[in-house]
């Protein structure tokens, strides 16, 4: 079964000639359209994330000036990022929408949960909007699991690196972060000795891959790199930021994914879910309208069991020696760090 | 105090930002220091990123002499990422400023909020010295 958030009227998130625009939601939605699911399919009613729910993961003063922001009217937050009058009320619905899809699938202990909705949220730091986000939706959701005891692998496959994401849970060692991302692009962080801080030491796995590298090179650099890492983390939940940027359609970046590669991802993200109902995934960025829509279909087809991706998983792209360097660089990191915690 | 080795600017070649590259420029001069004239290009920037490369060098160029100071003492840095994020990352090796400078630039921001403004946000986050050049 698929429990999706109910209710995604996001038309008021809206800035003319901006990418990140109301019809990418309606070309998600299609993709999940397309599944035909019928009674499969679940929408759980909208609710807004509380401030209490909210403050976990920002800070009360940026949660205040971006309410009196957006009811001011809103404008640029920064050279890529807008908000409107509706933006804040928005992105409440937009970071409560994955608790309340977790509680039901906590409920029902079994499905797949996904988040559809605007704005995304991977970019946004405790203190500030960026890179289109506003507030972090899939850190709203794995700090209310870690506050429950969870231990919460988020795995992040947006074709830009999640610094927002990271830098929240960079002392957490109750979360495992893991993404794979272009590199060198926006945001500009995200490189193999970032690690984790002090107290979550290997909880963070960076995974960059250059321009043109394709499937077979980033499930070269899951396997080889993050794997172990997940093992020894032992999640009791999976969240992923799935972005569908790194498709070779989309405008924003340069890797060469198809929707099959994604499908192929969920299934690696999957299989790390210790039990049915432990996996959920929040979207992030996609912005070209085909692309998205054939890649969530591709997506969630995997994961309910009954897809057949349009797209064949690629292959023979670049960065297999960046795959190597990557694990290199990050095992002398550790070590680094686990010689001067001595 | 620690002396001036390096100097870090903002630019976006806008006119704000073009006032505090000319005292970056012009404080060099006198520290003789090296600027490093960052640029960030963010999500949407990576679409016309050349040609605001071409640009902004010509334009470096005549700040340059118009200072009076060398060429080679002046450097453009083309960076992914958001304006503030680049700003903080030149205070970390490799590059390892000793002063970040930039402009006052609104952004879309309201009098007396903080959101929106990377001079406010680098006031609070910086861990070296910051100058914030007025625009007048
Ligand atoms: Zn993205």
């Amino acid at each position: 079964m698929l429990i999706i958030n109910g209710s995604t009227d996001d038309a008021g998130h809206e800035d003319p000639g901006h990418p990140e625009r109301p019809e990418r939601l309606a070309a998600v939605l299609a993709g999940v359209e397309d599944l035909h699911l019928g009674d499969d399919l679940l929408a759980v009613a909208p609710y807004a994330a509380s401030r209490s729910e909210l403050v976990r993961v920002h800070e009360s003063t940026y949660l205040d000036q971006l309410g009196a922001f957006c009811y001011e009217g809103g404008g640029d937050l920064d050279e890529d990022t807008y908000a409107t009058y509706d933006s804040w009320s928005l992105a409440q619905y937009a970071a409560g929408a994955g608790l309340a899809v977790v509680r039901e699938m906590r409920i029902r202990g079994d499905g797949v949960g996904f988040v559809a909705v605007r704005p995304p949220g991977h970019h946004a730091l405790r203190d500030r909007a960026m890179g289109f986000c506003l507030l972090n939706n899939i850190a709203v959701t794995a700090a209310e699991l870690t506050s429950l005891g969870e231990r919460v692998l988020i795995i992040d496959w947006d074709v830009h690196h999640g610094n927002g994401t990271q830098a929240i849970f960079w002392e957490d060692p109750n979360v495992l972060y893991v993404s794979t991302h272009q590199w060198p692009l926006f945001p500009g962080s995200g490189a193999p000795f970032e690690i984790g801080g002090l107290n979550a030491l290997g909880a963070t796995v960076n995974l960059p891959l250059p321009p043109g590298a394709t499937g077979d090179v980033l499930r070269q650099a899951l396997e080889e790199t993050a794997v172990p890492a997940i093992d020894e983390f032992k999640p009791t939940w999976v969240l992923v930021s799935a972005g569908f940027d790194a498709h070779r359609a989309d405008p924003m970046a340069d890797l060469a994914l198809s929707s099959g590669d994604f499908a192929q991802m969920a299934t690696f993200a999957a299989s790390h879910a210790p039990a049915p109902g432990r996996i959920a995934l929040f979207l992030e960025g996609g912005y070209d309208l085909a692309a998205l829509r054939s890649s969530v279909n591709a997506t969630l087809g995997s994961l309910l069991g009954d897809g057949v991706a349009s797209e064949n998983p690629t292959s023979g792209g670049p960065g297999a020696d960046v795959v190597r360097s990557t694990r290199e660089t990050r095992l002398a990191a550790l070590r680094i760090a686990h010689d001067a915690g001595q | 105090m620690k002396p001036i080795h390096t100097i870090a600017v903002g630019f976006d070649g806008s006119a704000d930002s073009k006032v505090a590259v000319r005292w970056a420029l012009t404080l060099a001069r006198h520290y003789d220091a090296h600027v490093v004239v960052a640029h960030a290009v963010g999500l949407l920037g990576r679409f016309d990123a050349k040609n605001v490369a071409v640009e902004l060098e010509e334009s470096l160029l005549a700040l340059c002499d118009e200072c009076g100071l060398e060429h080679a003492r002046a450097r453009l840095e083309i960076t992914d990422g958001d304006a503030c994020s680049v700003m903080l990352r030149m205070a970390e090796p490799p590059i390892s400023a000793d002063l970040l400078v930039v402009g006052t630039r609104g952004q879309g921001a309201h009098a007396g909020l903080l959101l929106g403004s990377t001079s406010l946000e680098l006031a609070e986050h910086s861990p070296i010295p910051l100058v914030i050049v007025p625009s007048s």
